[in-house]
């Protein structure tokens, strides 16, 4: 069975009263473990088919169906706890919460979850060690460089074991070097823990790297 | 942690976050002081009447308290006093001949209360000793009188002068004597310096041939608290011939204005906290407001509306009582460093001489206040955060995200 399937995906905003069609009938299915990137022009429709699927937007038109199941007709409260459970997040601008230190962002998922105070820091204390970054632990998004915010962004995004990151455009605030590293450690995960990575980014380094490319054009699946 | 990130919300911007706590602190400083003050006035009201005249308890022969007629005496006075020290929550006890009558001197007269006391007995039931300003307390016990400040204007009577005194007798005809002036009181309610004069009371009793008879046995039990119980197991003792009265049925509009008033405390606090409120979400809209995007990242990582509510009224209800800690802190220390010592309001005495204040105004704290601030100011800071709490919720995760 796919992961995430669409159906007839379309997405229509209003710009001051224009609607601008963001996203047209987008049929996509992805597999368990995959390495994906929506790639395409600026304005293509890819942070908007990224937030669609990833249950922060609601699509105009269309189904998306995650492990066989309808997600577009679930309520707020199921969709929030959808994303708690099997979905992580990475952002272009990291996004990590300031007031807190980079132990206490990864374990506040955790906390969403309910886990024990004790659990919690073990298991974010292990995840930032194999990111290579415990040195990091108790500093702040201030002190800390953007390839750093994006690696515990990342720590966030991975540690409640989800089914699927959404990363959009990852290393758009990184250096190449730095935007590297980020992607080696992505795939990494992908690689050890078989979790599923949907990229979207015109990036080339992350394009580079998909293992599957979907592009897109004016809000339609570009097939050429 | 959710309270770790509340905390350290409140701190991400110092100055609107001080400016909130401001409010809140001089709120409830104010809200402390004016407590002390009004609740101070009320009770020096009472007790001022308590110490002059209607001390804790009171016996009298039934029917005294509405027909203060000569004749009233107490039926049984060996059993009054008898059942006065037999209480256990006594403490003293006066003997006093209560009458109207008429004082002349040679150039004036005017009505007047008359209170024959024992002039050792009183000493421990009232305030008389130490409301004389001219002259002295009783020396001799013979024919000597103390009258108030307003009154020996009046007369225009000096130390060492002499009045008489006119009064209806036990059998009816006028009796009358003559006293010298030997002290000349002050007290803190203007009715007794006006009205009011005091004699030895066997003078009293000769004047009008009551003979040991007398009208009122005063009694000042261990704690004011005790009296309304102590006049009931007297009353009970004593019997139908006797009322046997404690301050607060002498004194019911005084008490009832007490009781009122801390009933009204809680109004008085929560219109305060109504004025705060304002102040605690505009704080927290702005809070909100700026940290749409952040809102948005909580809610993209699965955090619920329920969660992001607490968080945001956890914020909210901090700063609400940190300040009112601070508040009651510093209105604590305010009132112990300085208010306890006494407010001199001697430029207003004549008027809070008619209301029985006087003019030094000792506020007092109460706790009920202090406990009432502590729940109310707090829990009100929880009510302000719920509209920006409202707004946070209504956000869509990717329009919050975009936020800039």
């Amino acid at each position: 069975m796919d992961l995430i399937k669409t159906e007839n995906l379309d997405k229509t905003y209003s710009d001051n009263g224009v609607p601008v069609e963001a996203l047209k009938d987008i049929n996509l299915s992805f597999e368990r473990g995959e390495f994906t990137v929506i790639a395409g022009p600026s304005g293509s429709g890819k942070t908007t088919l990224l937030n669609v699927i990833g249950a922060l937007d609601k699509p105009t038109n269309g189904k998306i169906f995650l492990e066989g199941s309808d997600i577009t007709i679930k309520k707020r409260k199921e969709l929030s706890a959808l994303r708690l459970n099997k979905f992580g997040f990475v952002f272009q601008a990291y996004n990590l919460i300031p007031v807190l230190s980079a132990i206490e962002n990864i374990e506040f998922s955790m906390m969403l979850l309910g886990i024990p105070e004790s659990e919690r820091r073990s298991k974010a204390l292990s995840l930032l060690d194999e990111l290579e970054i415990k040195d990091l632990a108790y500093k702040r998004p201030n002190e800390m460089s953007g390839g750093q915010q994006q690696r515990v962004a990342v720590a966030r995004a991975i540690v409640n074991d989800p089914e699927i990151v959404f990363a959009d455009e990852p290393t758009a605030n990184l250096d190449s070097v730095t935007g590297g590293k980020l992607l080696d450690l992505m795939e990494k995960m992908n690689r050890d823990k078989n979790i599923t990575f949907i990229f979207s980014s015109h990036d080339n380094q992350v394009i580079e790297r998909a293992k599957r490319l979907i592009l897109l054009r004016d809000g339609k699946l570009d097939l050429k | 942690m959710l309270i770790k990130i509340a905390w350290r919300n409140i701190w991400r911007n110092k100055r609107r976050s001080i400016i909130v706590l401001s409010s809140v602190i001089v709120g409830i400083v104010a809200a402390i002081c004016m407590d002390a003050l009004q609740n101070g006035m009320l009770y020096q009201m009472l007790f001022n009447q308590i110490n002059l005249s209607t001390s804790h308890i009171q016996i009298h022969k039934n029917g005294f308290i509405d027909n203060k007629i000569v004749q009233n005496t107490i039926p049984d006075n060996n059993a009054a006093e008898q059942a006065a020290i037999e209480n256990e929550h006594v403490s003293f006890y006066s003997k006093r001949v209560i009458t109207f009558g008429l004082i002349s001197s040679a150039n004036n007269s005017s009505g007047i209360f008359l209170f024959g006391v024992d002039p050792e007995l009183e000493k421990n039931v009232s305030i008389i000793i130490s409301s004389v300003v001219k002259g002295k307390y009783f020396e001799t016990g013979i024919r000597e009188v103390l009258i108030g400040t307003t009154l020996s204007e009046k007369l225009q009577v000096d130390i060492g002068d002499k009045i008489v005194c006119m009064a209806n007798m036990k059998d009816g005809s006028i009796g009358s004597d003559v006293f010298r002036v030997i002290g000349i009181f002050r007290s803190p309610d203007s009715e007794y310096n006006k009205a009011y004069i005091y004699v030895p009371i066997t003078d009293a009793q000769n004047m009008l041939e009551l003979g040991a008879e007398y009208h009122e046995l005063a009694i000042i039990t261990k704690d004011y608290h005790f009296a309304p119980q102590a006049a009931d197991e007297i009353e009970s003792k004593l019997g139908e011939r006797f009322e046997v009265l404690s301050y607060d049925e002498v004194l019911p509009l005084l008490v009832m204005q007490l009781d009122m008033y801390k009933e009204m405390i809680y109004v008085i606090n929560f219109i305060i906290g109504l004025a705060l409120i304002f102040g605690i979400i505009n704080a927290m809209l702005m809070a909100v407001y700026e940290r749409t995007q952040e809102i948005g990242v909580l809610m993209a990582i699965g955090m619920k509306n329920g969660k992001i509510v607490n968080m945001i009224v956890l914020e909210a209800f901090l700063i609400g009582l940190l300040g009112t800690i601070i508040g009651v802190v510093l209105g604590w220390v305010l009132y112990k460093g300085v208010l306890i010592n006494g407010i001199d309001l001697s430029s207003f005495a004549e008027s809070l001489d008619s209301f029985g204040i006087g003019a030094i105004l000792y506020p007092k704290l109460s706790m009920e206040n202090l406990i009432s601030l502590l729940l109310t100011i707090p829990l009100i800071s929880i009510i302000g955060a719920f509209y920006p709490a409202y707004r946070a919720v209504k956000l869509q995760p990717v329009t919050a995200i975009r936020h800039v």
